[in-house]
């Protein structure tokens, strides 16, 4: 006999506390707080739905496709961004152990009205990136009737990034777009690399540029971009991986890839990254300011300063743990280049 | 090895972040955890994880020398754990990895094979947070404290790399965390909310752009300064580094002028514990830590 499950049908009456603001009638954004009771499985979309419907008409919010596929609903509940058609409220409202939520429209982006926020700018860098296939005369077929056909592993390598639907979550949540407004943002890096690994494409160096151009290395790796992404496509792991194609295509002069270089030769050659001597290595010449202040610091409390770091004893066994990758790395060159 | 004694043993997992002048931790460390009766054991093979940044040459070479610094703890037969909040987020997201990659996981074997070493995926890890709060517990840190930090008003900070993505850790929430805060409140101070502390301190950038990396850093300092903390505490040696070691170039590049303290949790529990400022080396830190504790 199996038994009938009844799903556990929950309700609390939460306050709903939301940023308001209209440019040209507000002097600045103020909250409205609506009582609304709020059940098992209802989204944050249903209830700005309902406030609309039942209490002021004149919230403003955006939204079409109620599927987590449209990507235009983004907005930031508690501070987190979310899609509000794919996040419930009551979890929640649990989570956070009080029955009020605040939610604001997305950060990093300025506000038409409400809830509502102008993505331009996103799109605007998206562009730069040239987020579209160039043809690999030597991969694609010479007649239409031919399917360009790609393996499954080629495919593997790019996949999950394809899932991107743009909602832009990940700009909302990014540390260094709040301070650098010039910066790419997670999702136009992703995007870009999701292009430049393709095997069908041939206009990997100009994305590589255009993703410099836009501080490929200002990305701090925070982390906040694969928390709040709706489609779990991992833009931060994108940004490493820009990176990597950009130095293996040769781009071995930024301080960035002199810092990639500098970390992983000296986890090989000392078992720890040689950090008296990081600010010449990244930095050049200019570094020796910091290298002097470190060591009169150090010499302040009566230590002697060291420009060598030491060697850990397990400096061996990683060596020849990167020797064993670098062989692997190698055979699997040969075999892409077959 | 004894672990038939009262005390909680860890596979101390120290990472690169305490040299020079920060090398007093060590000490420090162990000092604050024999008074909540816990011991580190330093892991003799471990190397540096390469704090993500290896990633950008090689993640095969990243996933395997992390599997490589947790099958040492493996061996030791304890719990992994590390102060530092970036070793503990590469080393968690390799961990997480090679649980959901199989074929990953054999191939990683085969690469720490040639050492001699295996590793078997079993290995627990966790950071200070939840070591004080959740091993610890708070119950016995609370009989711990002999010199309550009652009326200082603190502002916590995580940092980002115990929080993001929430899937690097199941101790507790990633959007609403509260363990530094329970800590805090069982030290006796007043914990104060303030509208920076989600934010990134940019350590991180400290190396490719020094300036945003000290803009984000005077902006977190910013926002806790407006809320009139006596002092930040934070549980990342990384942002601790940051907000205390380069916060006079990040209000001079954000145009604030203040002094506000900061101290690595472990140092506030310490004088919770009743050390004195002197054993917790408070005059080593970049800004006076004027206040009374």
């Amino acid at each position: 006999m199996t038994e009938k499950i009844t799903p556990i049908r929950e309700k609390m009456l939460a306050n709903i506390r939301i940023q308001r603001f209209t440019p040209g009638d507000d002097r600045s954004s103020y909250f409205d707080n609506f009582k609304v009771q709020v059940e098992t499985g209802m989204t944050v979309l249903e209830v700005l739905r309902h406030i609309k419907n039942t209490q002021d008409s004149t919230l403003t919010f955006r939204a079409f496709c109620r599927s987590a596929i449209c990507g235009s609903c983004t907005v930031r509940v508690n501070a987190n961004s979310v899609l509000a058609c794919s996040t419930q409220l009551l979890p929640i409202i649990k989570d956070f152990g009080k029955a009020s939520v605040t939610i604001t429209p997305m950060a990093n982006l300025p506000v038409i009205r409400d809830l509502v926020v102008d993505i331009d700018p996103v799109i605007e860098k998206l562009a730069k990136m040239h987020p579209y296939l160039m043809e690999n005369r030597e991969r694609i077929p010479e007649t239409l009737e031919q399917e360009s056909l790609m393996s499954k592993k080629e495919l593997k390598q790019f996949d999950s990034l394809t899932d991107c639907i743009l909602c832009g979550a990940c700009f909302s949540a990014c540390s260094t777009v709040k301070v650098d407004e010039t910066y790419a943002g997670p999702l136009t890096i992703a995007k870009a690399y999701r292009f430049s690994i393709d095997p069908r494409d041939s206009f990997r160096g100009m994305r590589i540029q255009a993703s410099m151009d836009q501080g490929l290395w200002s990305c701090v790796q925070c982390r906040k971009c694969l928390k709040v992404c709706p489609k779990d496509i991992r833009p931060a792991d994108s940004i490493r991986q820009m990176r990597r194609i950009a130095i293996d295509d040769g781009i071995h002069d930024t301080a960035g890839s002199r810092r990639a270089k500098a970390y992983t030769d000296d986890v090989e050659k000392f078992g720890q990254v040689n950090k008296p001597m990081l600010p010449v290595v990244v930095n050049g010449t200019k570094g020796w300011t910091a290298i002097e202040a470190g060591e009169a610091a150090l010499e302040k409390h009566g230590l002697a300063p060291t420009r060598q770091v030491c060697t850990l004893p397990g400096q061996e066994g990683a060596a020849k743990i990167y020797a064993k990758v670098r062989e692997i790395e190698k055979k699997e060159k040969a075999r892409e280049q077959q | 090895m004894n672990n038939n004694d009262d005390k909680l043993h860890y596979a101390f997992y120290s990472g690169c972040c305490f040299q020079g002048a920060d090398a007093r931790f060590f000490e420090i460390l162990e000092q604050v955890f024999d008074k909540v009766d816990v011991k580190l054991h330093l892991m003799p093979e471990a190397v540096c994880c390469g704090a993500g940044v290896i990633e950008e040459r090689s993640e095969l070479t990243s996933l395997a020398i992390n599997a490589r610094n947790m099958a040492g703890a493996e061996k030791m037969g304890l719990p992994f754990y590390t102060p530092c909040s970036t070793c503990y987020n590469v080393i968690s997201n390799c961990q997480k990895r090679l649980q959901e990659d199989p074929k990953l996981f054999e191939q990683v074997n085969e690469i720490l094979a040639e050492d001699g070493i295996e590793y078997k995926g079993d290995c627990k890890l966790t950071h200070t947070l939840w070591m004080l709060a959740q091993d610890v517990g708070l119950t016995k840190l609370r009989e711990r404290i002999t010199n309550p930090l009652n009326g200082l008003r603190v502002g916590s900070y995580y940092g980002c790399h115990t929080r993001n993505p929430s899937d690097i850790q199941n101790y507790e929430s990633s959007d609403n965390p509260t363990s530094l805060e329970d800590i805090l409140e069982v030290l006796g101070v007043e914990v104060v909310d303030y509208d920076t502390r989600d934010d990134c301190c940019g350590y991180h950038l400290t190396w490719p752009n020094k300036d945003l990396s000290l803009k984000m850093t005077g902006s977190v300092l910013g926002g806790a300064q407006k809320q009139n903390v006596d002092l930040m505490v934070t549980s990342c040696p990384l942002c601790f580094k940051n907000l205390d070691g380069a916060q006079t170039k990040a209000l001079a590049a954000t145009k604030q002028d203040f002094q506000l303290p900061v101290l690595f949790l472990p140092e506030l529990v310490g004088l919770a514990c009743g050390m004195s400022p002197q054993d917790m080396k408070l005059d080593w830190h970049a800004v006076p830590v004027h206040v009374r504790l």
